[in-house]
C-alpha cells in the first residue's frame, strides 16, 4: 500500500511558482482587450448630482465612459451572500461610502484609462455620513435573517440572567476588535470576454461554480453559457469568496466596447472595494463559582455593517459550543457605519470572538487565583453542548497539554510582572480557539490512464492552502500511485464542481470528492482485472483486490498482482474513470463537527519603549487527519502569524468625521513581515476522524487563527500587570 | 485633499509630462511636491512613446514605451514576463522586486525609460536551463511561499540578498528580507530557504 496521507510532499505547484510560471489572472492575455479604471466616490455619504466626463470621453485611447446614467441594465441581482453587496454597482446616484465605484473608463491601454479617470469630475450631493461604530452604536439591531444573515443571531439556553446574579464570582468586561483588511497579495482582477452570448471570464475568484451562477444571474443568461477560470489566486483568506462589484462590472463593459475588458482594481481599490472584516464592541458576563466552574455566559457582540446590506460578524456564534456551561446568551446586533459592506475574513466570527471570550476567561482565572489551562479543563465541554451530539474527534485537552508542554508552561510565575530578563518584562498567556465545521457538496473526477498515470479533474481554486497536493496525495493513495503520477486540472467551471475554496472546506469536502472518486476508478479496475481471463487476479473477490504500486494486487497474495498499465493496455482501455460526488450528512450525522486549538504565547516588552514583541508562539492544533505535514505546518504558522498582526498592529481606522478609511494602502495598513516574526511553533494532535467524512481530515485554515490575539493579549497581562482589551496591542495603550 | 474634489491614480504620471515638457529630466520624480499643482495645466496631452534598449535575462531588447509605464508594466505587457507581480504599484509590498545590474529594486516604483543600457533580472531569469537557482530550489525544499504571488519577488530579493551579504545571520535575513511582504506569512520558511542557499553556497 502506497502511503501518500500526511508525508510532506513537497507542493506539486512549486517549481512554477519559484520560476515566475504560475498563471494568475492578471498575467492571463486575451488578444484586442480594453482596459478598464474604476473611478470611487469623493464623499462616503449623499448622492452623485452629475458627472462630467466630456474631459475623459476625448482624452485618448478612450473607447467609452460608464456612469449611472448610462450603463446597460443588469438582468436581476444575484442573491447574496455569495454576491458581497446587495447593490449592482453604478445602480443609481446613491453614495454609501467612499470609494464606492461611480465610473468605469475603458481604454486601450491602462495607462490611458487610469489618465482619464482623473479627468471624470463628479458634483456631489453631501449627507451627513455615520463615521465609525461608536457613532452607530445607539442604533444597533438584530438583523433580519436573510442571505447574509445565515447563521442565527442570538442563542439562549437556561436563565443566563439569573444563574449570573446567583454567581459567586462574576466579570463583567468589555472588548474591541478593529477592523481589519485581508491585504491579500494579488489585487484582485477580471478579464471578461463575450462571443455572442457566451461569456468567459478569468477572475481572481476563491469559488469559480459560486461566483459563474451569480454573473449568469445578473446577466441573465443559463449558467452553462458562462465559463469561470481562476488557476491561481494571489491570496483570499476570504477577500475573494465573494463577487465584488468590479466581477460585474468587468462584462458589462465588454459588453459596451465589444471587446474583451481587464479590470484590475488598485491596492487603495482591495480595502476599500472588497470588503473587510468589521470592527465588533463585545461585552462579556460570566459567572462562575470560586472553583473555577463556569456557571453563566452572556456575550453580546455588535459589529459595523454598511447602509447597503446587514453582515453579522458573527462573533458569538461559536460562544455556546465552546464550554459546559448551563445557563448561557449569545447575542450578534450590526449597527450601520457609512464604510463599505464587510465581507468574510479568516476566521469569520470567531477571531473577533475568541478574543473576547478567551480574555475574559483569563481575566477570571487571576481573580480566582487559577492556572488558565486548568480553568479551561474544568469547563471543557465533552459534547456538544448544543445539541447534545458526541464530538467527531475532539482532542482539546491534548492540545492543551501537548502545547503547554512544548511551551513550558510549567516554568510561568503566576504573579504579573514577575518575569523579568533585563529591561524586558517577560510574558506567558494561553487561550483556546474553536471553529465550527463545515461542509459542501463537492464533486471530482479521477481518470486513470493506460500510463499508469491519473488524472484528478475538480474546480477547486489553489489559494495557497496547498489543495492541490494535497488532494493528488488523497488520489495517489488511493489508486497506489506515486504522488508524482498524478495531475491536477482545477479552477474551470468546466470542470466538475468542487466546494468552494473557502470555509475550511477543501480538505473534508473536496478531499472526500476526490477521495471517492479515486476509490470509483480503483473499483472500475478491479472489475476489469477480476473479469479478464488473462488477468492474474481473474476470478478474485474484488473485496481481496487492494491498489499496490502502481497496480493491483490480492491483499494476502502479493505475487498475483499486475500494474494498471498493462492492464489497461491488454484490454485496449484508454483510461477508466472514476467519480466523486461527496454530500454532507449535516444535521443528520448524528455527531457534532468542530476543529480546535491551542495556543501559549512568549511576549517581552522593553519597560522604557513597551513595544509588544512576541518571541516565540506555540500552538497545538486538532483537525483529524494531517494530509500533508509540510503544507499544513506552513497554512497554521501563517494564520498564527496573520492574527499576530491582528493583535499588534493591524487596524484600519475610519476618518472620524467621513467614515472613509484612513490607511487604505500597505505603507499605512501595517501587515506582519519577516523582522516582526519570532519563533512559531505547531503541533497537531489528531488522527483520523472518519465521524466527520470519508477521509478523516477537517479544515485548517480557519482554526488556525482563532484565539491567537487573547493569548497575546493574555501574555502582555501576565508581564505587565495591564490588561488591554482593545485591539490592536500598539505601544500607547501600556504607556 | 478636498472631498469635492475628484479621485483617482496619483498625479505623479501628469507631473512626469510636466517635467519632461520642460526638461527636467527623470531624475526630478522624488520631488513631485511642487510640480503637481501645476501640472494640471499641462495634463491634457500625454507624452508619445519613446524608445529604449536594455539587457533582460541575457537578452537585448528593444522597444518603444509610454514614458509613463513603469518598468513592472513593460516587463509584464509588453516583454511578457508575468512573474514580477504588482502587488501594490506603491513600492510597499516587494512582489515586483527585480534585479537590475545586479542589485535588488522595486521595478513598479521606476519608469522604464529610466533603464536605457542597464541589464535587468528577473525571476524568470534566474534558472540555468533547467537547473533552477539554489535559491529557487531552497523554496521548494522550504515550503517558502503558499498562494506564491510574493514568490518572484521573495526569491529575486533573496538572490540580491545574497549578493550583498553572501553570509548574512537569522536576523540579518530577516531585516534584510522585510521589504518583500508575504500575507500568507511563510516568513519563518523563508528565513530556512534563504539561510539554506547561503550555507549551500
Amino acid at each position: 500500500m502506497t502511503v501518500a496521507i500526511g508525508e510532506p510532499v513537497r507542493r506539486v505547484e512549486a517549481r512554477d511558482k519559484v520560476t515566475g510560471g504560475a498563471r494568475y489572472t492578471e498575467d492571463v492575455r486575451a488578444a484586442d482587450t480594453a482596459y478598464a479604471a474604476l473611478v470611487g466616490s469623493a464623499i462616503s455619504a449623499g448622492r452623485v448630482r452629475s458627472i462630467d466626463a466630456r474631459q475623459a470621453e476625448r482624452a485618448p485611447g478612450v473607447l467609452t465612459v460608464i456612469t449611472h446614467t448610462n450603463r446597460p441594465d443588469f438582468a436581476a441581482q444575484p442573491p447574496t451572500p455569495y454576491t458581497a453587496e446587495g447593490r449592482m454597482p453604478l445602480a443609481d446616484d446613491r453614495i454609501h461610502y467612499a470609494g464606492q465605484y461611480i465610473a468605469v473608463v475603458v481604454a486601450e491601454t491602462q495607462e490611458q484609462a487610469d489618465h482619464a479617470a482623473t479627468l471624470v469630475q463628479a458634483d456631489y450631493q453631501r449627507t451627513s455620513p455615520v463615521p465609525t461604530l461608536d457613532a452607530a452604536l445607539p442604533a444597533a439591531y438584530i438583523p433580519r435573517q436573510n442571505g447574509l444573515v445565515r447563521f442565527p443571531s442570538e442563542y439562549r439556553r437556561g436563565h443566563a440572567e439569573t444563574a449570573l446574579a446567583a454567581s459567586p464570582v462574576r466579570l463583567e468586561q468589555e472588548y474591541r476588535t478593529a477592523t481589519l483588511s485581508h491585504a491579500p497579495m494579488e489585487p484582485s482582477s477580471t478579464l471578461a470576454y463575450w462571443e455572442g452570448d457566451r461569456l468567459t471570464i478569468y477572475d481572481s475568484s476563491q469559488a469559480v461554480h459560486t461566483h459563474r451562477a451569480l454573473v449568469a444571474t445578473a446577466f441573465g443568461l443559463p449558467e452553462d453559457r458562462v465559463r469561470m477560470i481562476s488557476s491561481f489566486v494571489g491570496g483570499g483568506f476570504g477577500n475573494k469568496s465573494f463577487a465584488w462589484p468590479h466581477v460585474f462590472i468587468a462584462p458589462m463593459a465588454a459588453r459596451v466596447v465589444r471587446r474583451p475588458v481587464r479590470v484590475t482594481i488598485s491596492r487603495k481599490q482591495v480595502f476599500t472595494g472588497t470588503g473587510h472584516m468589521a470592527a465588533t464592541v463585545q461585552a462579556v458576563r460570566l459567572g462562575a463559582d470560586r472553583e473555577g466552574r463556569l456557571r453563566a455566559l452572556i456575550h453580546d457582540s455588535t459589529n459595523q455593517t454598511s447602509f447597503i446590506d446587514d453582515r453579522q460578524e458573527g462573533a458569538a456564534g461559536t460562544t455556546p459550543y465552546m464550554y459546559a456551561i448551563p445557563d448561557v446568551y449569545a447575542r450578534m446586533r450590526v449597527a450601520k457605519v457609512s464604510t463599505g459592506t464587510g465581507g468574510a475574513m479568516r476566521t469569520p466570527g470567531d477571531s473577533a470572538g475568541a478574543f473576547a471570550l478567551e480574555s475574559a476567561l483569563d481575566e477570571l482565572a487571576y481573580k480566582i487565583g487559577m492556572d488558565p489551562v486548568e480553568l479551561r479543563r474544568r469547563n471543557h465541554a465533552d459534547t456538544d453542548p448544543v445539541s447534545g451530539r458526541p464530538w467527531s474527534g475532539k482532542r482539546l485537552l491534548a492540545c492543551y497539554e501537548q502545547a503547554a508542554e512544548r511551551f513550558g508552561w510549567d516554568r510561568r510565575k503566576a504573579e504579573p510582572g514577575s518575569m523579568r530578563d533585563g529591561d524586558d518584562l517577560v510574558g506567558y498567556g494561553m487561550a483556546g480557539g474553536q471553529r465550527m465545521e463545515h461542509q459542501s457538496r463537492a464533486r471530482a473526477t479521477v481518470h486513470l490512464s493506460d500510463e499508469g498515470t491519473a488524472v484528478i479533474r475538480s474546480s477547486t481554486v489553489e489559494i495557497g492552502g496547498g489543495g492541490l497536493t494535497t488532494l493528488s496525495q488523497v488520489a495517489a493513495e488511493g489508486l497506489g500511485l506515486p504522488v508524482g503520477a498524478v495531475t491536477f486540472e482545477h479552477g474551470d467551471t468546466d470542470l466538475p464542481a468542487s466546494s468552494p475554496t473557502f470555509g475550511s472546506l477543501t480538505s473534508g469536502s473536496a478531499g472526500s470528492a476526490v477521495r471517492l472518486a479515486a476509490q470509483d476508478a480503483l473499483r472500475a479496475a478491479i472489475e476489469l482485472a477480476v473479469g479478464d481471463r488473462r488477468s492474474p487476479l481473474h476470478g478474485a473477490d474484488p473485496d481481496d483486490v487492494v491498489a499496490h504500486e502502481s497496480g493491483l494486487r490480492l491483499r494476502d497474495r502479493p505475487d498475483r498482482a499486475e500494474s494498471y498499465r498493462e492492464l489497461l493496455r491488454r484490454n485496449r482501455v484508454n483510461s477508466l474513470r472514476g467519480d466523486g460526488d461527496f454530500q454532507p450528512a449535516g444535521e443528520t450525522a448524528g455527531y457534532a463537527m468542530a476543529t480546535f486549538g491551542a495556543h501559549f504565547t512568549e511576549v517581552r516588552i522593553n519597560r522604557h519603549l513597551p513595544r509588544v514583541r512576541v518571541v516565540r508562539h506555540v500552538a497545538a492544533f486538532s483537525i483529524g487527519r494531517v494530509l500533508n505535514a509540510r503544507t499544513a505546518r506552513n497554512q497554521a504558522q501563517g494564520g498564527i502569524i496573520m492574527r499576530l498582526g491582528a493583535a499588534l498592529m493591524e487596524s484600519q481606522r475610519p476618518d472620524p468625521v467621513s467614515g472613509r478609511f484612513i490607511s487604505p494602502a500597505l505603507t499605512d495598513y501595517h501587515v506582519p513581515v519577516n523582522a516582526d516574526i519570532g519563533e512559531v511553533d505547531v503541533l497537531f494532535v489528531g488522527e483520523p476522524d472518519t465521524n466527520a467524512n470519508p477521509l478523516g481530515a477537517r479544515g485548517l485554515g480557519e482554526i488556525s487563527a482563532v484565539g491567537i490575539c487573547a493569548s497575546v493579549a493574555n501574555a502582555v497581562y501576565h508581564a505587565t500587570g495591564r490588561r488591554v482589551r482593545s485591539l490592536p496591542i500598539t505601544p500607547d495603550k501600556l504607556l | 485633499m478636498d472631498e469635492s474634489t475628484h479621485e483617482g491614480p496619483p498625479s505623479r504620471r501628469a507631473f512626469l509630462s510636466h517635467s519632461l515638457t520642460a526638461g527636467a529630466g527623470l531624475a526630478a520624480l522624488g520631488s513631485a511636491g511642487p510640480g503637481v499643482a501645476e501640472a494640471r495645466a499641462v495634463v491634457a496631452d500625454p507624452p508619445e512613446t519613446l524608445p529604449i534598449s536594455l539587457t533582460v535575462n541575457g537578452r537585448r531588447r528593444t522597444l518603444r514605451v509610454d514614458p509613463r509605464t513603469s518598468l513592472l508594466d513593460t516587463l509584464r505587457k509588453d516583454l511578457g514576463l508575468t512573474g514580477p507581480k504588482k502587488g501594490c504599484g506603491q513600492g510597499a509590498c516587494g512582489a515586483c522586486t527585480v534585479l537590475v545590474d545586479g542589485g535588488r529594486i522595486l521595478s513598479c516604483l521606476t519608469f522604464a525609460v529610466m533603464f536605457a543600457g542597464t541589464e535587468v533580472t528577473t525571476v524568470e531569469g534566474l534558472a540555468d536551463g533547467d537547473r533552477l537557482h539554489p535559491v529557487q530550489q531552497a523554496f521548494i525544499d522550504h515550503d517558502g511561499f503558499q498562494c506564491g504571488f510574493c514568490t518572484s519577488g521573495q526569491v529575486v530579493s533573496a538572490v540580491g540578498l545574497l549578493g550583498e551579504n553572501p553570509r548574512p545571520s537569522r536576523e540579518e535575513i530577516r531585516e534584510l528580507m522585510s521589504g518583500n511582504i508575504c500575507r500568507c506569512a511563510a516568513y519563518p520558511n523563508i528565513v530556512d530557504a534563504v539561510e539554506s542557499a547561503a550555507k549551500g553556497r
